[in-house]
């Protein structure tokens, strides 16, 4: 086992490199310079040549490159010139919002994706398919912005059963009690739609796994219905249906940017989004290299798990 | 056209059609509606009301018409969205194609990039795309569109795959063609369906992107709007004017959701699984449709009869007979034989016993099974189970397909004891391993933890076997259990059921097409054709004197060793499709000796010597005790 996680490892750094070059390449792009964007169209052309030999954009694109690649692998990023901080700090600390939001969604639409699309197989053409099938459409065609708003709307502005907006009550405790009120509202919307997607793959593997002559023999050894779904026909299912949650888990951190922006959520979306805005190119650059890192390590994750629960693949 | 018949068929999707053609109709001729300027402010008029005088939908925050803007927003997010379809389509369909046609090393450097792409959660790379660019309708649109070739290339390229090592491909190029024309002429006819079906199904996708991005301010910027700019504008004023936010953000919903209803309808219509219902999920019990009088119990003490079984399979409208009313009974300590062809519906009687017959399509249209004097067709799912594996066992073919592949033999063991006693976890395992050296497993203590694909076939059937002995059970149906095996282990799994049969009194009812399994196991045989028994009794007598044409020819097709120099006889023509059984004799297309008299009426099942019934009405003479 322990082979093979590092085996996994080692095949994602041709990956981790491959997304450092893309991301270099796309902000190497970038029309006019840095320097002028930082010191602003009115500077003098000294100031910014000087700036430019100080950010090192005189040098080749293969050396700045590696000269960048060096000091990320050192933990340095570069410093944001709108927040005047290093880059990691601020990727850092907005990626703890971000992987408290995307994480309670991911959790939320897997259990409630699979079971769904579970339910809905079992029950095939009946009142809870027609109604799940339903839901799932709505779900997956629903604007998870859109969705979040009207959230807001219903349940923080006219029921007032959460509040509207933040990651933390501005007066009083920051506890569990006061996350999980001001989490529950933007990690269902973010759900919505991974949990609509999961719920139509489960149940296509269902019905693709019930078909099965194992099934079959269950069935013939007189193992009870319930058995034979959830443990002999989900366990099967689950192989592929666990890659499917591994490609969702990059849909929620995506929908994220969206909902982070509808709730003020204090997450690495938003951060980006601001510093798309403010062209703070440095600050974007590290966020999406670091988050999408964390991405492919998910992944990983999503093959161990994936070799544990089959036996066949070899590790 | 049969496509856009079924296309049509589909409620859903035709309503998904129809509320496209609208939208798409709406945001063409948008330009020629008596329509307010979508830009024009007017700031005394700020947040009307819907449906207020001038404004049917109100006004937004700088008193600009909804209604209008709403349209001239759809009808941008529309363009967009397509646009960025047409273009990722083309791109990755381009890149997908290179990549499959060249193959080898061109192939693994575009695909490597493809992967890396895809390693990206989308809207990162969306968000670097513009962040480079800068925010703008057009980048967003460009963003968009790069962010989806991965996806395409990839699909396209599967597909290319296929189609570069075809004959036709191999004809063009010998007939000198330069390789941009074959991947014109040969190659883009055959790919452009499923790009056209990549395309239908993501283009809500697109559209839903694009508008994210304007929502975020990235996309259009002001005062031209899309619909998901209209909506970022409109947040500010969520609480107090909310119909401001819901007008745009309803409408990309309408929009998407008449896409995926469309995009679902057209992945069904091409789907030839749904069409034969392929796709339906087995039921726990087979359907009981019964038609006509249940039959009672037959006299005679059997354990387990079968009456006048029928069991259909209806496809659409088509009635698939599979068995035509079957009568069959077996005693304890009896091994009763059924032989016939592939299809002739040996393993359909046998499901339906215990009603594991698939269902859908599978359905119980007539006869009686008694176990015990116990009803079993129409019996409740609850008195079904307790019976399946306690009482009544079976042992299927092709073992790796019928254990579960990701439980050890051990816990698939386990839990058929576990089924039907509360027996504890040591004590099970126990009895498991007793089960495998009882089937005669070498070394049961360590391959109880094995998983099925670790094991031999020869080994996976005796999992099997120690599977259906796991609770005791009275009789075994055995469907062709020896069939996928070499001789050497066929001959040993039969003495093993053989020594069973004995020791515990097990009545067995076994399936094959094999005559050598049956005169080696089975007492008696009985022969079916086309879902009917044409001929039951005594093995020695039938082996020695087949009465039944079907039956001797049947037994000619068997090569014998030593008898190198006998014909085989194979049965000419085919077994009947039993939707459509003919008049009479089923077999009389193929019989030798057919006259007018067979095609005519029903054939019954009639005595033919000791124990021994037929059903033809010019079977072959029985010669007592022959050779």
């Amino acid at each position: 086992m322990a082979g093979y996680i590092l085996k996994r490892l080692v095949s994602a750094i041709p990956v981790l490199l491959g997304i450092s070059i893309i991301v270099f390449l796309i902000m190497a792009m970038i029309p006019g310079d840095p320097a002028t964007a930082i010191l602003g169209s009115y500077a003098t052309p000294e100031n910014v040549e000087k700036l430019n030999r100080d950010l090192g954009l005189d040098k080749p694109l293969v050396q700045r490159y590696f000269i960048w690649l060096g000091n990320m692998l050192q933990g340095d990023f570069g410093r944001s010139f709108s927040l005047n901080r290093p880059v990691i700090d601020e990727v850092l600390e907005r990626f703890n919002g971000t992987l408290i939001l995307a994480g309670t969604s991911f959790v939320i639409c897997s259990f409630l994706g699979v079971a769904a699309g579970v339910v809905s197989a079992a029950r095939q053409y009946g009142l809870a398919d027609k109604l799940i099938t339903f839901v799932v459409l709505l779900g997956i065609s629903i604007p998870s912005f859109f969705l979040g708003m009207m959230m807001i709307l219903i349940f923080a502005v006219n029921l007032q059963w959460f509040p509207v907006s933040g990651m933390w009550p501005i007066y009083g405790d920051r506890d569990i009690a006061a996350l999980i009120s001001h989490l529950t509202l933007p990690a269902l919307a973010l759900a919505t739609v991974a949990t609509g997607v999961i719920a139509r793959l489960s149940r296509s593997a269902m019905l693709e796994v019930l078909r099965q002559d194992f099934i079959r023999t269950a069935r013939a050894k007189g193992v009870h219905e319930r058995g034979v779904i959830w443990r002999h026909a989900l366990r099967a299912a689950m192989v592929s249906i666990i890659p499917v949650l591994g490609i969702q888990a990059g849909f929620v951190l995506s929908g994220a940017v969206y909902i982070e922006i509808v709730f003020q959520w204090p997450g690495v979306g938003r951060m980006l989004v601001d510093a798309i805005l403010t062209r703070d190119i440095l600050l974007v650059q590290g966020g999406v290299v670091f988050v999408a890192a964390c991405y492919v390590m998910f992944n990983i994750a999503v093959d161990v798990a994936q070799s544990l629960l089959d036996p066949r693949i070899k590790t | 056209m049969s496509f856009l018949r079924l296309l049509a068929r589909n409620r859903l999707a035709l309503a998904g059609l129809i509320v496209m053609v609208c939208v798409v109709v709406l945001a063409l001729i948008t330009p020629l509606l008596p329509l307010a300027d979508p830009n024009v402010t007017s700031t005394g008029d700020r947040f009307q009301r819907p449906f207020s005088e001038g404004a049917l939908l109100g006004t937004d925050h700088l008193g600009r018409d909804l209604l209008s803007r709403l349209l001239h927003g759809a009808r941008l997010s529309l363009a967009v969205g397509f646009a960025a379809a047409v273009i990722a389509a083309t791109l990755g369909a381009a890149v997908g194609i290179i990549a499959g046609f060249y193959g080898g090393r061109t192939d693994n450097i575009i695909m490597r990039g493809v992967d890396m792409l895809m390693a990206f959660p989308y809207i990162l790379l969306a968000l670097a795309i513009v962040a480079a660019l800068g925010p703008g309708l057009l980048n967003a649109l460009i963003a968009v569109a790069a962010v989806n070739i991965p996806f395409f290339a990839r699909n396209i390229r599967g597909v290319t795959v296929g189609i570069a090592h075809k004959e036709f491909v191999d004809a063009a190029r010998l007939s000198g063609m330069g390789d941009l024309r074959i991947i014109i002429t040969e190659v883009l006819p055959n790919v452009i369906p499923v790009i056209v079906i990549a395309m239908s199904t993501t283009v809500g996708w697109m559209i839903l992107e694009t508008a994210g991005l304007s929502f975020l301010g990235l996309g259009s910027q002001p005062p031209v709007a899309d619909l998901g700019s209209m909506l970022g504008e409109a947040r500010s004023a969520l609480i107090t004017n909310p119909h401001t936010s819901i007008v745009p953000g309803a409408m990309i919903l309408i929009i998407v959701m008449a896409i995926n209803l469309l995009g679902d309808g057209v992945r069904d219509a091409l789907d030839p699984r749904l069409k034969s219902g392929a796709l339906n999920r087995p039921m726990p019990t087979t359907l009981v449709d019964r038609q006509g009088p249940v039959p009672q119990p037959q006299a005679g003490g059997a354990l387990l009869s079968i009456e006048g079984l029928k069991t259909e399979f209806h496809v659409k409208n088509r009635h698939y007979k599979a068995v035509g009313g079957v009568t069959l009974s077996v005693r304890s300590g009896e091994c009763l034989g059924i032989i016939g062809e592939s299809g002739s519906g040996k393993s359909v009687t046998a499901l339906s016993v215990m009603g594991l017959v698939a269902s859908p399509p599978g359905v119980i249209t007539g006869g009686a099974v008694h176990f015990e004097g116990q009803e079993l067709v129409g019996a409740p799912y609850a008195q079904l189970r307790r019976l399946r594996g306690d009482r009544v066992a079976y042992i299927f073919q092709d073992p790796l397909a019928t254990l579960h592949p990701l439980y050890t033999v051990g816990d698939q063991l386990i839990e058929a004891v576990q089924s039907h006693h509360a027996t504890a976890k040591a004590e099970a395992r126990a009895h498991a391993i007793d089960l495998l050296k009882s089937v005669r497993i070498p070394n049961a203590e360590k391959r109880i933890d094995s998983y099925p694909h670790e094991m031999s076939g020869g080994m996976r059937q005796r999992v099997g076997i120690a599977m259906a002995l796991a609770n005791d059970p009275d009789v075994i149906i055995a469907d062709e259990p020896t069939t996928a095996l070499d001789v050497t282990v066929q001959a040993q799994i039969l003495s093993l059921l053989d020594d069973l049969r004995r020791d515990r009194g097990l009545a067995i009812v076994f399936i094959t097409h094999d005559f050598g399994v049956v005169a080696q196991l089975c007492d008696r045989v009985a022969v079916m054709y086309a879902g009917r028994i044409v001929e039951e009794g005594p093995t020695d007598a039938i082996l020695n004197a087949p009465s039944h044409p079907y039956t001797s020819r049947l037994m000619a097709c068997v090569p014998e060793l030593g008898g190198g120099r006998r014909e085989l006889a194979a049965i000419p023509g085919m077994p009947p499709v039993v939707d459509r059984l003919p008049d009479g004799c089923a077999f009389a297309d193929r019989c030798h000796k057919v006259r007018k008299a067979c095609r005519r009426g029903e054939i019954d099942l009639v005595d033919n010597g000791p124990d021994r019934t037929v059903r033809c009405i010019d079977p072959e003479p029985v010669r007592e005790a022959a050779q």
